[in-house]
């Protein structure tokens, strides 16, 4: 027993007993970041290379891998193998990183260095602007190749690539980062503008303007009704898609193909549904629908499921969310806001305009809480002495100041204070034009940031559309730039390299 | 003390006479065959027992197809050889069903026909085993079930006693896919029954066999599409039809979970 203890006890002593300070490259000459034309830019390198040991012999491996990947691995693509590089850039555009694989031969010793790559092309920077002459839509893109000011202009962007506008009159502008397509050749994320109308949508390949899928080809099976439409994302990556009043969506986490599923069930009778064009919505929660058919609020989360889920009331709501006879006139999302522990959770506020479908000269502002899939409204009459009770246009501000703006007359440009009702009027536009929308962006990009209030306006077949920066809620002194085209604006949404589908929350 | 002596003393003889070596064949006596998964899942440890029944109906042929062919995949191990090794298969009948006949529901294995492909070539370990299906008029009514084995011969003794035989039921009816399996039922399409078959079949255009639900789950979002779809269209049949919703051949309302 002795022996054996003593045998089993013993272990041979693999321990490092050299205490030679550890081998260091350095390498110089590399950026921490680079932004680069894809098929122009040359990426080209001459770094400077060197050892804390002295007969250090160098190999040397380029390579570079995309970021942004769901549904397999990234793979490391080979560049070089010299020490140098000059290579061209023909990688999509997207987020990508080089890596400078530097080996001592002699001791086996790696350094790495891993740089951003963001490579572009000429339409991956600009405001986008949706437009149409009244039967057909089309893009527009204003350069900001140095800020965000623009200093050009590519007009009927779309128009011009695909061949043939969009039939219907536009509607919303929506970006989304994670849309799946197979437009580089395998089925991976795409930087995807969706421009939606009355009649028609289109998935637009953000790299090259080329379209993915229309209306057509953009479900499982082609629709039997078209128009109109809207796109936006939801919370767990799900994107939703209203086509003429029926709701379908992509579950986005899962594995697609970037066509939407079939149309939501309202219940298990299939009862008839159609939901508002307006919604409230964004990344961080679920999706709430209206359907005007019962004028009840329902919800949707991670765009999972077959029937639209129903709202529950919260005591102490001036209205329910259930069969209230109401009509829409207009609904968004006014923040968010994550509780803690043990909660984690989003939670929504909202703001709805309602006219009464028994009554219509009664209308309601209502200031909406929302918690999953239970809603507390909390209403104001309006009467006809405010100014938003004949307002249009309206829209709200995503994560700022509590106010929603709207136009009044075709050329008034108004805001309302929603905490105590204060109505003010902001801005006038030019006689003779008419406002065809108003909305409220922001962007923190560096050299980019903006946050603008956006007047559109259209007159003799043109469009204006006035960029304003804002102060405490307000319009501040003359647009910073005034956005001109042919057509009547829709929308309009700013993309960089640096915007992802959260960056502004899509709503009317 | 003692006791506990001997109590230890019993248990170590115990643990030792209870161990024994499991006799593992070492593939490298003699030539052995045995069924398996198609080649590219021989070393995916789930698809061991994957297709030891294949479902197949006539139902989607057009009238003048008498006969179709069913592949499984059948391995030799030990080794390859030089020359063409045969190996042999045989019915086994089912008690207490109805059993295929030679001739009538299948050509015999015996048959040219099939068995000049019951080979091994030279150099190989797999290879396809045809089995010929034929359209019987007795198929509109019936499913009969055809389970065939490995039978050792001079070249091949048996393998992995649970790999040796396979089984097919063949119909002229709607029958249940092979692809229609235990999630599929669980998660998307409930319980099998020829009536929801049909009702798939009739709402969608489609086949609903085994290569459109290997599509189902190969297309990403297609197979959330189409039960949204199917209980959409089940919805409408049951709202077209006021108390007398969709009910199977076992009685019972069809639904979709």
């Amino acid at each position: 027993m002795v022996v054996v203890a003593m045998m089993t006890a013993c272990k041979k002593d693999h321990s490092n007993y050299d205490y030679k300070t550890g081998e260091k490259i350095t390498v110089k000459g590399i950026e921490s970041n680079y932004t680069l034309i894809s098929e122009l830019d040359r990426l080209t390198l001459t770094p400077e290379v060197s050892s804390t040991e002295p007969n250090a012999q160098f190999e040397y491996l380029w390579g570079i891998y995309e970021t942004n990947v769901q549904g397999s691995a990234p793979v490391l693509d080979t560049l070089a193998k010299t020490k140098d590089l000059n290579y061209l850039i023909k990688q999509a555009a997207k987020g990508w990183v080089l890596v400078y694989r530097v080996t001592n031969k002699t001791t086996g010793y790696s350094q790495y260095i891993n740089v951003p790559v963001n490579v572009v092309t000429e339409f991956t920077r600009g405001w986008y602007v949706a437009k149409d002459d009244g039967t057909q839509s089309d893009l527009d893109l204003f350069l900001t190749p140095t800020g965000i000011v623009p200093t050009g202009k590519r007009e009927n962007l779309y128009s011009t690539i695909n061949g043939s506008k969009l039939p219907g009159q536009a509607n919303l502008l929506s970006f989304l980062s994670a849309y799946k397509s197979t437009v580089t050749g395998t089925l991976g994320n795409t930087r995807t503008l969706v421009l939606s109308t009355d009649k028609d949508v289109v998935t637009v390949n953000v790299n090259t303007l080329k379209k993915i899928f229309t209306l057509d080809n953009l479900l499982f099976d082609a629709p039997t009704v078209k128009g109109p439409c809207q796109v936006f994302p939801g919370g767990g990556t799900a994107y939703y898609l209203i086509n003429g009043g029926n709701v379908h969506s992509i579950v986005n986490i899962s594995a697609n193909i970037g066509k939407f599923g079939g149309r939501f069930l309202k219940d298990a009778s299939n009862t008839p549904y159609s939901v508002s064009k307006y919604f409230m919505s964004n990344t961080s929660s679920n999706a709430y629908f209206f359907d005007e058919t019962s004028s009840t609020f329902f919800g949707i989360g991670s765009g999972y499921g077959t029937a639209l889920s129903s709202i529950s009331d919260v005591t102490g709501t001036s209205m329910s969310a259930s069969n209230n006879n109401q009509k829409l006139l207009y609904m968004g999302l006014k923040s968010g806001t994550y509780l803690p522990s043990p909660a984690l959770r989003y939670v929504f506020t909202g703001c709805a305009v309602f006219q009464d479908k028994s009554n219509s000269s009664n209308k309601t502002l209502s200031n909406i809480d929302i918690d999953g899939y239970t809603m507390k409204l909390n209403n104001t009459s309006l009467t006809t002495a405010d100014q938003l009770y004949n307002g249009a246009n309206m829209t709200l501000m995503y994560g700022q100041e509590n106010l929603m703006y709207f136009s009044v007359g075709g050329n008034q440009v108004w805001s309302r204070n929603l905490s105590n009702n204060f109505e003010k009027l902001e801005y006038t536009v030019p006689t003779g034009e008419q406002i065809t929308f108003i909305r409220h962006k922001t962007g923190t990009e560096t050299g980019y940031a903006y946050n603008y209030i956006m007047v559109a306006s259209k007159i003799n077949g043109t469009y204006k559309i006035r960029l304003f920066n804002k102060a405490s809620g307000s319009i501040s002194g003359t647009p910073v730039a005034t956005l001109e085209g042919t057509g009547s604006a829709k929308d309009i949404l700013y993309i960089s390299p640096s915007v992802s589908e959260s960056t502004n929350t899509i709503q009317w | 003390m003692r006791k506990l002596f001997y109590l230890v003393l019993l248990i170590a003889v115990a643990a030792v006479s209870s161990c024994k070596q499991d006799q593992y064949y070492l593939y490298n006596d003699i030539g052995r065959v045995q069924f398996g998964p198609e080649p590219n899942r021989i070393y995916t440890t789930s698809y061991d027992l994957a297709d030891t029944l294949k479902p197949y109906t006539f139902y989607y042929e057009d009238a003048s197809v008498k006969e179709d062919t069913i592949f499984f995949d059948i391995y030799a191990i030990g080794g390859t050889t030089k020359t063409d090794r045969i190996f042999t298969l045989e019915q086994e009948q089912i008690p207490n069903a109805l059993n295929a006949v030679a001739g009538t529901h299948y050509v015999a294995f015996n048959d040219p026909k099939v068995s000049k492909f019951y080979v091994i070539k030279a150099g190989s370990v797999h290879t396809r085993v045809p089995v010929i299906v034929l359209r019987d008029a007795s198929l509109k009514t019936n499913t009969p079930k055809l389970k065939f084995k490995i039978a050792a011969n001079a070249d091949f003794q048996l393998g992995e006693q649970n790999k040796l035989w396979r089984k097919i039921e063949v119909t002229d009816r709607l029958s249940q896919p092979a692809q229609w399996t235990a999630s599929f039922t669980q998660y998307y399409f409930g319980k099998y029954s020829v009536v929801k078959h049909g009702f798939l079949i009739n709402s969608s255009g489609e086949k609903w066999d085994n290569d459109f639900i290997n599509n189902l789950y190969a297309v990403g979002g297609l197979l959330s599409y189409y039960q949204l779809t199917m209980k959409t269209a089940l919805i409408n049949y049951n709202n077209a039809h006021p108390g007398a919703p969709l009910v199977d051949e076992f009685g019972e309302v069809v639904v979709f979970p």
